[in-house]
């Protein structure tokens, strides 16, 4: 028997029926959800299957507005792109929408939709199909979150990126601040950022607190910094801090909290600036809305410790920011170190052109300011007391102040001044604040309190010039309140100035008192006027040279000869120096000497020679020697490798031509001394000279010789004293490199 | 590369009756220029029309997107006062919709002597509540907008970028393109979207000094009745004419009731 296997099997039938079914089941039960609205959103149909979806009763969501079941962000689409493209092309495709179920959770959904028009294209009704896409909407959103995190860190890669960029670039402490105040500020969208440093390389900006400063902020209030600055002490922090205004701030740090709050932050990030293990500053960057910009998405207070990877973006922005200011503060130094080799250099120039004390006192206070100081001040030790030369201001409009300052004479020994402090200890003073206090001790009166008060006086360094342990002076650099206070170098820099016036003034005053000794000397060693002699007029002439080391070793003399001739002699020792005076001194005495038997002039020379090594004269010397017998006008003339003597008779002027021996002190010459003989006329003038008058304003002897012979034939009068007179002006100058001897004689008719 | 002239990119298209009162059409944060489409016929027939679309909209040039210009509403005003200046425009009736009636504020604060009237349909100064002030938005909201938006980039693929925005004349290129209206570059749809709720103009309306119309709609998530209201007591010397349409955008769900509030304030 066969098996049983039931009613024949009609797939066919099946099919049929299924295809058959109920085309309302099909759209209650369909795979997705379908939903009528009119167009502003009411819905007038609904299947089942979204009502499944959503677990809403087809009675609550019928009436409705499709828009209401959507969560915020599907709203919003909505009202700006759904609507608006069903409006403009009449349907959409696989829009992403979030549909609330009952119970608050989200159905994430694509929804395409079809609007119906009527004839005349108006708005009917709107036909969509949802379809949930809970899996594709996560890998999706998993997809974004990837790249939003690859974002950020990309964008933190930019920061750090375009931060090390920037600090390559920079070069002052000023640089390095700006830059990573302004990029911190960026790369966490903060409100404002702050540096604060300790022991800054540059001196701050007036804060009181000492040990950190603040060198630059944006938008980081500078009570906030400060209120900080003394919760934090000296120690900033080592790793990175944040603080959130929250109640727990408000409570434990309500002055804090006040701050934060009146700077409209909402929190703080501190993160330590760093190099190696120097804890350099911190860098201070509030956060919360920048003014101007977007509202932040955080709710205010609700604002959590700040993400790992900013901590760590943070962190490297501070090693970073402290790498770039020990290069920075590197470079500051040298550039200022090189400033100061500079000045230096410039002052040891300026220095070594200067004559005298008081000039390279001067001098120095030009140059001190404004470059080293705005203010500098010279007193110098004299045998009087302390007296002031010179009183320069970098400003001239307070030029006038510093004038007044030089009229201070300072108080004597014992006071606080620090100029008589650094002259008193032979050592540097350097008073880093000149307060009220030291004010009222160093000042003599109330002008002199108003004047330094004016000047708006800070630091004051005193440095005294001491040459061979002795203290010469004292130079007094100071920096007004405009400046930044000096530092130790400054003090360095004006110490080596004070060495280099030191050496150039004792130079200078060792000369001076050279100067002033060989010129005494010399006009000691001078005779006294010339005797009056009857039928003769006679006058002399001295000038030593103006300027350089010179000191003469010019001479004249005019002795009454036994039996009433006259001996005359102008001279020259070589050299420009005490030694040229002392040896023009004996040898004006020894020819006194020799004049005891009257020789001939000739053999004054020859005697001179013979005995020049007994003499032990030091330097040879030039010279012519005369006798005039005043009767009858004989001459007698010999010359030790001199000038010859001019001679001025009736407006004619002439050189005689005396024909000279070698110079005294010179090997001698083989044969006697020439001498030549004649007769001064009556009415002539006889002028014996040396170099000086000729080669005053030229170097070219024989020039100056004509210019002699014009002048005095020119000069048309017969009085010796008005002869000399005129030379003198015609031929030199104010400025003398050699000195002059000069002798004119006239016979009287 | 050739420079961009400002009408190209902000693809200005200029209709109407030239010699007529020159009507400046600003659409606001979604779509581009064509949500003026069922308004501006009637607005032709007696006015220059002068529509445009913001910088990363729309038609407009892509490459002229700067996002540090583009990240404050300023940087929109700054575009529709050079839009009115290349055409020599005076007397402007500027409308604005949605964010761009704050960009309308801004553009006659930064060139008061092109404007003469300000129609802002739908505004919204602030759209995140504040301390006694509604706007209608919690910043969680905020958030969750921001996320529903980068979920949908309606079709965009950078691949066909060049095609869609550089042949707005051949539609037929983009018609096979779905919702070609509202797309853009998702990031700076992304970063428009942060610029108009994230904004806070409220402090400008005070400045407004030209006749003002404000239109609101009932039922407007983007702006509740609360907030035209206080747009029209800050607007000086403003008229507020509530309409009957519902949602945000009454130019294309009721384009005559748009239309005849705007011709009955002008």
């Amino acid at each position: 028997m066969g098996i049983d296997t039931g009613p024949p099997i009609d797939p066919r039938g099946q099919l049929n029926r299924l295809l058959d079914e109920d085309p309302a089941d099909l759209y209650e039960n369909a795979p997705c959800g379908y939903v009528s609205t009119l167009p502003d959103g009411t819905v007038v149909k609904v299947n089942r299957t979204f009502c499944a979806w959503t677990g809403r009763p087809a009675s609550e969501v019928l009436g409705g507005r499709f828009q209401d079941l959507l969560d915020i962000g599907g709203r919003v689409f909505h009202e700006t792109h759904l609507m608006p493209l069903l409006r403009m092309q009449g349907a959409v495709r696989e829009i992403a929408l979030d549909v609330l179920r009952v119970d608050g959770s989200v159905l994430p959904c694509l929804l395409s939709a079809v609007e119906v028009r009527d004839d005349d294209g108006a708005a009917v009704l709107v036909r969509a199909t949802l379809f949930e896409a809970t899996a594709r909407r996560r890998y999706e959103r998993e997809l974004l979150a990837a790249q939003r995190a690859a974002e950020a860190s990309e964008a933190r890669a930019r920061a750090l990126h375009g931060v090390v960029s920037d600090l390559a670039a920079a070069i002052s402490v000023d640089d390095v601040a700006a830059v990573i105040v302004q990029r911190s500020r960026e790369a966490l969208r903060a409100a404002g950022a702050a540096l604060v440093l300790v022991e800054p390389p540059r001196a701050g900006t007036g804060v009181d607190l000492p040990g950190l400063t603040l060198i630059r902020s944006e938008g980081v209030p500078p009570p906030l910094v400060d209120r900080l600055r003394r919760a934090a002490g000296e120690q900033p922090a080592r790793g990175v801090r944040s603080l959130l205004l929250d109640d727990r701030l408000r409570a434990e740090r309500p002055a804090i909290a006040a701050e934060l709050a009146a700077a409209g932050f909402t929190g703080l990030v501190v993160v330590p600036v760093a190099a190696d293990t120097r804890r350099l500053g911190v860098l201070i960057v509030g956060i919360g809305d920048v003014p101007g910009g977007l509202i932040s998405l955080e709710e205010p207070g609700s604002r959590q410790a700040i993400p790992a990877a900013d901590v760590d973006l943070m962190s490297t922005l501070g090693r970073q920011a402290g790498q770039a200011l020990e290069r920075a503060a590197l470079h500051e130094a040298t550039a200022r170190q090189a400033e100061r080799a500079g000045f230096l250099l410039d002052a040891a120039r300026l220095l070594a052109a200067a004559a005298d004390v008081r000039e390279t006192v001067e001098r120095m206070a030009e140059l001190a300011v404004p470059r080293l100081a705005d203010l500098c001040v010279v007193d110098l030790v004299t045998e009087q007391g302390m007296k002031r030369v010179a009183a320069r201001h970098g400003d001239p409009v307070r030029q006038p102040l510093a004038d007044r300052l030089r009229e201070v004479q300072l108080p004597p020994g014992g006071t606080a001044h620090p100029s008589m402090q650094a002259v008193l200890e032979g050592r540097t003073r350097w008073v880093r604040d000149l307060d009220d206090r030291l004010l009222g001790e160093i000042t003599t009166d109330p002008r002199h309190v108003e004047t330094v008060r004016a000047l708006e006086l800070g630091g004051v360094i005193s440095v005294p010039f001491v040459a061979d342990g002795r203290v010469l002076g004292v130079v007094t650099l100071c920096a007004d309140r405009r400046r930044e206070p000096f530092t130790a170098a400054d003090v360095e820099v004006a110490e080596q100035l004070a060495l280099q016036v030191a050496l150039v003034v004792a130079k200078a005053q060792r000369y001076e008192l050279d100067v002033r000794t060989s010129h005494t000397l010399q006009a000691n060693l001078l005779p006294a006027p010339p005797p009056p002699v009857p039928g003769l007029a006679t006058a002399v002439r001295y000038l030593p040279a103006t300027h350089g080391v010179d000191v003469g070793g010019d001479f004249y003399d005019v002795v009454r000869l036994p039996g009433g001739q006259l001996a005359l002699v102008v001279g020259d020792v070589v050299g420009h120096d005490i030694t040229a005076a002392a040896t023009m001194g004996q040898l004006a005495s020894v020819h006194r000497a020799l004049l005891v038997d009257a020789p001939a002039p000739s053999a004054v020379i020859d005697r001179l020679q013979a005995s020049w090594p007994v003499l032990g004269l030091q330097r040879m010397a030039t010279a012519l020697f005369a006798t005039l017998d005043p009767a009858t006008g004989r001459l007698r003339i010999a010359s030790a490798g001199h000038l010859p003597p001019l001679l001025l008779d009736g407006g004619r002027a002439e050189f005689l031509p005396v024909q000279p021996s070698r110079m005294l002190g010179a090997p001698p010459a083989p044969s006697p001394a020439a001498e030549w003989t004649g007769v001064l006329p009556t009415g002539a003038t006889l002028v014996l000279f040396t170099d000086g008058l000729v080669e005053s304003r030229t170097k070219d002897l024989d020039v100056g010789l004509d210019r002699l012979l014009a002048v005095a034939a020119s000069s048309g009068s017969a009085d010796p004293d008005a002869l000399c007179d005129r030379l003198l002006a015609e031929l030199t100058g104010p400025h003398r490199a050699d000195d002059i001897a000069l002798l004119a004689l006239t016979r009287l008719g | 590369m050739t420079p961009v002239t400002v009408a190209e990119r902000n693809c200005v298209r200029v209709s109407g009756l030239r010699t007529g009162r020159p009507m400046v059409f600003a659409h606001g944060f979604g779509c581009d220029q064509s949500m003026w489409r069922l308004v501006i016929p009637d607005f032709e027939v007696d006015h220059s029309v002068v529509l445009f679309d913001h910088v990363g909209s729309g038609n407009s040039d892509l490459s002229a997107y700067d996002r540090e210009k583009y990240d404050s509403l300023a940087g929109y005003a700054a575009d529709v006062v050079e839009i009115c200046r290349e055409l020599g425009l005076s007397d402007v009736v500027f409308v604005g919709h949605s964010v761009s009636a704050v960009i309308g504020v801004l553009a006659a604060a930064q060139a008061p002597e092109l404007f003469g009237a300000l129609v802002m349909i739908g505004p919204n100064p602030r759209y995140v509540d504040d301390d006694g002030y509604t706007g209608g938005f919690s910043r969680a909201d905020i958030a969750s907008l921001l996320d529903s938006l980068d979920g949908n980039h309606l079709g965009w693929s950078r691949t066909m970028a060049p095609v869609i925005m550089g042949n707005p004349d051949r539609p037929e290129l983009s018609e096979e393109l779905t919702n070609s209206f509202c797309r853009t570059d998702p990031e700076i749809a992304r970063q428009f979207a942060r610029v108009t709720f994230l904004s806070d103009n409220r402090a400008d309306l005070p400045g407004v000094a030209v006749p003002t119309l404000v239109l609101q709609c009932r039922d407007d998530v983007i702006a509740p009745d609360a907030v035209g209201d206080y747009v029209h007591e800050r607007v000086p010397g403003s008229v507020l004419t509530r309409l009957q349409a519902t949602g945000h955008c009454p130019q294309l769900s009721a384009p005559e009731e748009t239309t005849a509030a705007i011709r009955a304030f002008l």
